[in-house]
């Protein structure tokens, strides 16, 4: 009889283990680094999100950023709701651009990258629409980098897509915003340097890899911890 | 070398007989005509061929064998140096011998990249570049001022994507960067500087 019992308990242990574990490494993370009185709330936040498929890590760091800055509790807690709904908000326009749920986190992630550097959710859509895998992450950036310096952000998407459709993908699509910006420091119009860049794609000129001896001087950081990133 | 009478050609090509000859003659056809008989008695080479064909049929050493007979005969090497040579080489091998190795920086992975944080904060006793890629703990990453010239510098090892990061000065002031070029708000009334690392092998 003893024994029926311990192999139910362990029966049910199994598949609410990774969520047990999960709850502990949350809670252990944010322990001594936020206010205590308010894990329990944030801890709640970022198990609902988590419910939901959000990238979690994300919020985790949210949190712990706002202790590092000696933020209160309560304004914690309102910035982990806040970013809560924009990753929501992220997900609902990744699904209605025609992703398929789950989206993956770092696809959620660069989209509130993307709304939190200015992008409108009308020019994301059309990104996220014409560049159905991982390179959307680098696009945004770029047309965010071309909107930043004040370039139309219809322009700037049209130009990124042709570099798209170029066969540039990644890191090269942050070369063709640099190359643009480039332009107007050598007193070109925002009309001109893109259409220069244009005719140049995809042979804009490419960051140099890094010195040999910057790689040299180059270190890790003490106890770096893992973060969501994504990928240009 | 002495001619030979036509005579004695023909006495031994029995063209004539030896009688007919003058003594002296005779004589030496008698020494042609021994020496002849020597020649003919010549050993037989049988052994010496078999001997021979022995040896040809030997199988070739092997080059272990020939390599080990190689090293246990005695060679004469000779070895032209010039002293100055020497004293030059032997200078290089101490000097390999006592000046440490240098630290070459460290290995990056295949989805690392190297960030480069410069920032002037004159009269700043310290500097650290907080972040996501560092749960934005001051003094993971400590930024250098080594000239003490006010620009403070740090080159950092990163995974490669996107992070957003602060300057902490003297501890407790958190500035953005101002050279970043890439804002967002932090949520907190206050922006962050957004850092897209690339893969340093591309």
């Amino acid at each position: 009889m003893k024994r029926a019992a311990l192999l139910l308990t362990l029966v049910m242990a199994v598949p609410t283990a990774p969520h047990a574990l999960r709850a502990q490494s949350v809670r252990a993370r944010l322990e001594g680094r936020v206010p205590a009185s308010s894990i329990p709330a944030i801890d709640s936040l970022i198990h609902e999100a988590g419910r939901e498929g959000l990238p979690t890590d994300l919020l985790v760091q949210k949190a712990i950023e706002g202790g590092a800055k000696h933020v209160s509790g309560e304004r914690i807690v309102k910035a982990i709701e806040l970013n809560i709904d924009q990753l929501r908000r992220a997900q609902t326009l990744l699904v209605s651009a025609g992703d398929m749920p789950p989206v993956t986190p770092s696809e959620v992630a660069a989209v509130v990258w993307a709304r939190k550097r200015g992008l409108d959710s009308a020019t994301v859509t059309r990104i996220v629409s014409a560049i159905p895998d991982d390179r959307r992450a680098a696009a945004l950036h770029a047309v965010a980098d071309l909107v930043f310096h004040q370039f139309q952000a219809d322009s700037a998407t049209d130009l990124i897509l042709t570099a798209v459709r170029e066969g540039m993908h990644g890191g090269r699509l942050l070369d063709v915003s640099y190359a643009a910006v480039q332009e107007i420091q050598r007193g070109h119009t925002r009309p001109e340097a893109l259409a220069m860049v244009e005719r140049q794609l995809p042979n804009v000129p490419t960051q140099p890899p890094p010195a040999k001896s910057t790689l040299e001087r180059a270190r890790r950081p003490i106890a770096a911890s893992h973060t969501e990133s994504v990928t240009p | 070398m002495n001619p030979i009478d036509p005579r004695v050609h023909q006495a031994l090509d029995g063209e004539i007989s030896p009688d007919s000859l003058p003594p002296e003659l005779r004589r030496q056809v008698e020494r042609l005509e021994s020496a002849a008989a020597l020649l003919v008695r010549v050993p037989s080479l049988e052994g010496v061929e078999r001997r021979v064909m022995a040896i040809i049929a030997r199988p070739a050493p092997t080059r272990l064998r020939r390599l080990t007979r190689w090293l246990v005969t005695p060679h004469s090497l000779v070895l032209r140096v010039r002293p100055v040579w020497s004293v030059a080489l032997a200078a290089v091998a101490v000097l390999f011998a006592i000046i440490p190795v240098r630290e070459t920086g460290v290995r990056l992975g295949r989805e690392e990249g190297v960030a480069q944080f410069v920032a002037r904060f004159p009269g700043a006793q310290s500097v650290a570049v907080v972040g996501s890629f560092n749960d934005w703990a001051p003094g993971s990453i400590p930024m250098e001022d080594r000239d003490h010239d006010g620009v403070w510098r740090a080159s950092v090892v990163l995974p490669a994507g996107t992070h957003e990061y602060m300057f902490v000065v003297d501890g407790e002031r958190w500035v953005a960067d101002p050279l970043a070029g890439r804002y967002v708000a932090d949520d907190f009334g206050r922006e962050n500087s957004l850092l897209i690392v690339r893969p340093a092998h591309r």
